[in-house]
């Protein structure tokens, strides 16, 4: 339903404010940008039509999935904000291996229990969310729906 | 002067104590404190800004200090620079140096154990005449004081006035004051604060500043009676930090209040983690700034 709103090129945005196709957010980060990174993600966020609390949760996961592939993994990585089809998708690869110490045991120890309440905090505020972790790095994605809250 | 050498709550009697401050909120948290000790000690306080006296009133307030009484019995005078330190806009440092010795005699007269004069320098910015008497003005306000029962704390805004003033006027006094800070930088700011006394985080913050928010929030625990952590300009917190500051909270409401005010988003964040079920955890949602 929300799929064949946002596809509305032109027409007047449903109440909410879903917006059709605005550009993607790529950025990429390190222990030295997440403050910009979250700056960039909140004003994505907003853009996306999200109400302020929803902002925050937005900024919150992608903040905590930046910070996990900064201290736990490659120590840098990629982010992509997306809204589309009336979900906002955010995306943090980590392509590089995981940071000395880290990951011997073939792939749980960067989202391992000593950072699970940056974990627990994108569960918690995310419709869904999901980690893909192979040989080259880790792949997380949050996604938010669009639609406002009953 | 370099590094403060006290804080706000340690003053002597005949202390002229010169206070930077970085932003508003940082100057009037300490010119409560100073305010308040002083009527809690019985002297005449008389707060000279560019405030309203009702505005002071209500600042003090706010920091949970009745000052209405004080102000209605002639404890408290909140009052502007006009008329007491400038006169019709200009300065003159003997001018202004005679009413400091007028008032300390009024006070000793009224039967007040002694005075405590805050006085916000902000006036000097303006383009007044006779500021090039500054630092006179500044060594006559020494010369009152000393051996007496007359304090008085000068306000200087750290991010207006130059460092060249600073410095000149730095030699007169006894003492520097600024707000125990422990971490500062363009997004972040913890300090100790003093009405009420508690800590202050603002900006954002993530486990950057894990360190010196555990020092903070370790010395936060340790403040006597009831603490306040006020997050009111805090826009954002990741979840290592977020976790410290309820368990902080947690190990205050042991055995008394804690008062958290934040933003409804970090609200929201501490209130996930179960804390307002703590019989004394106030949890204070402010707007957002």
């Amino acid at each position: 339903m929300t799929g064949d709103r946002s596809r509305r090129e032109g027409a007047q945005g449903p109440p909410s404010g879903v917006p059709s196709r605005p550009a993607a957010l790529e950025q990429d980060f390190d222990d030295g940008s997440l403050y910009a990174l979250r700056s960039a993600v909140g004003a994505h966020a907003a853009a996306a039509g999200l109400p302020p609390g929803r902002v925050y949760d937005v900024v919150a996961a992608a903040h905590e999935m930046a910070a996990n592939a900064v201290r736990h993994g490659a120590g840098h990585g990629h982010l992509r904000l997306q809204a589309a089809d009336g979900v906002l998708t955010c995306q943090v690869s980590d392509d590089g291996p995981a940071a000395p110490g880290q990951g011997e045991d073939g792939g749980t120890a960067p989202w391992s229990a000593e950072h699970s309440h940056g974990l627990w905090v994108i569960e918690e505020v995310a419709d869904q969310f999901t980690i893909d972790r192979g040989p080259a790095g880790t792949t997380a994605t949050a996604t938010f729906t669009l639609r406002p809250r009953k | 002067m370099a590094e403060a050498d006290a804080q706000i709550t340690e003053l002597a009697v005949d202390d002229h104590a010169c206070l930077t401050f970085g932003d508003e909120e940082e100057l009037l948290d300490l010119t409560a404190a100073f305010v308040r000790d002083g009527l809690a000690a019985g002297l005449q306080v008389v707060w000279l800004s560019d405030a309203a006296p009702q505005q002071a009133a209500g600042e003090l307030a706010r920091r949970g200090i009745q000052a209405q009484p004080a102000l209605e019995r002639g404890q408290l005078t909140a009052a502007g620079c006009e008329g007491r330190l400038l006169t019709g806009q200009a300065f003159h440092a003997d001018t202004a140096v005679g009413w400091l010795a007028r008032q300390v005699e009024s006070s000793r007269q009224a039967g007040f154990p002694g005075l405590r004069l805050a006085v916000d320098m902000g006036w000097a910015l303006r383009p007044v005449t006779g500021i090039e008497e500054l630092p006179r003005f500044e060594e006559g306000i020494t010369g009152i004081l000393d051996g007496g029962t007359a304090s008085v704390l000068c306000q200087y805004d750290r991010g207006r006035f130059d460092p060249v003033t600073l410095a000149s006027v730095a030699e007169f006094h006894t003492r520097s004051v600024a707000a125990a800070t422990y971490y500062a930088d363009a997004v972040l700011r913890i300090c100790r604060q003093y009405a009420p006394p508690g800590i202050r985080i603002a900006g954002e913050i993530d486990y950057h500043a894990e360190e010196p928010l555990a020092l903070a929030l370790a010395e936060a625990v340790r403040l006597e009676g009831d603490v306040v952590m006020n997050m009111s300009a805090l826009a954002f917190a990741d979840a290592p930090c977020t976790a410290m500051i309820a368990d902080a909270a947690r190990t205050v409401a042991a055995s008394r209040t804690v008062v958290l005010q934040c933003r409804p988003a970090v609200a929201a964040r501490l209130a996930r983690l179960g804390i307002t079920r703590l019989p004394r955890v106030r949890l204070v949602t402010v707007s957002d700034g």
